[in-house]
């Protein structure tokens, strides 16, 4: 894994990453854009599972568009995130913090696909009540960001 | 002008706050950390108000009931962003005025002010008389995608602002 790491921080790509400013603050500019879209469809189909936005409207209506924003918000975020982190990926890796980000990450990602999607469609066919997959998505997705803000302030 | 509000900006940074923010080890980076939480809050759901003018999404919801519901999540993440915004701005005011990614940043949110406002004074009364269509009036889609591109804007240019402005 050590020499894995190594080659990416070698790469010409993470190279031209650690010596651009500008290109630093685009991926993180783009990171925060995936993010403010993944954390506003969570809030919005959460809040809908809850009871809380639009009771009146059927859950599919409302959270059909947010399902696929939590998509590209985390692929965007995913994406301009291993970018940032490919020149420090090796001292990055090893802080307990990051650690606990990409666990958490991994657990609200497999929670999304595994059971929230299927609740937010509204169709009934899920074993947990919606109310419940909404709170744990909610729960997952902000401590993957308090995480994320944790590793800012640690690093 | 210029040389009024430099002095108003000196002074700004030599208060009590303005010092704290400066020198104090981890109060910069937990009030970055909380301005970035309440942009993602205003700016995550406005989007989806927006994106309801475009007709991307709840298109079968009527536009002023999403307002209604979703305002009040905009502006609680916006108060936070503003007063979090604000006290770092205290610690560096000076070269803030002069960061030309902090004078995008503010002509982005004026922009997005800007284009609520004519929304609301003008755009919105014929949206309410449409009684819930799906597709709403050329004037409601360009306020919505006006909206993504200027909050778009204010997110990029923050980030660029970190990298540009602060010596933490």
């Amino acid at each position: 894994m050590t020499s894995f790491f190594a080659r990416i921080e070698a790469s010409g790509i993470a190279t031209t990453i650690s010596q651009s400013v500008p290109l630093n603050g685009v991926l993180s500019g783009l990171h925060l854009v995936g993010l403010t879209l993944l954390v506003g469809s969570v809030l919005v189909s959460s809040l809908r599972l809850f009871g809380v936005v639009l009771p009146h409207e059927p859950v599919a209506e409302v959270t059909r568009a947010a399902r696929r924003g939590i998509v590209l918000g985390l692929a965007i975020s995913v994406a301009s995130g291993l970018l940032l982190l490919s020149p420090r990926i090796s001292r990055a890796s090893a802080n307990y913090i990051f650690q606990l980000k990409m666990l958490l990450l991994c657990a609200a990602a497999a929670f999304h696909f595994a059971i929230y999607r299927n609740a937010a469609r509204g169709t009934g066919r899920t074993w947990l009540p919606p109310w419940v997959a909404g709170t744990l998505g909610l729960m997952l997705w902000s401590a993957v960001v308090l995480a994320g803000a944790a590793f800012i302030l640690i690093e | 002008m210029a040389a009024t509000i430099l002095h108003a900006c000196g002074w700004i940074e030599q208060t009590p706050l303005g010092v704290f923010v400066r020198e104090s080890q981890y109060g910069f980076l937990v009030l970055v950390a909380i301005h970035i939480a309440g942009l993602a809050l205003s700016a995550g759901t406005v989007v989806w108000f927006d994106l309801r003018l475009l007709g991307v999404s709840m298109r079968g919801v009527p536009a002023p009931a999403v307002y209604r519901q979703l305002m009040p999540w905009f502006f609680a993440g916006f108060l936070v962003m503003f007063v979090s915004g604000g006290t770092l701005l205290s610690g560096f005011a000076t070269a803030a005025y002069g960061n030309a990614y902090f004078r995008v940043k503010v002509s982005a949110l004026l922009l997005a002010g800007v284009n609520a406002l004519v929304y609301h004074l003008v755009t919105a009364r014929r949206v309410a008389r449409m009684d819930g269509a799906a597709t709403l009036p050329w004037p409601a889609r360009a306020a919505g995608l006006l909206s993504i591109a200027a909050w778009t804007i204010v997110i990029l240019a923050g980030r660029m602002i970190s990298y540009t402005l602060y010596s933490h």
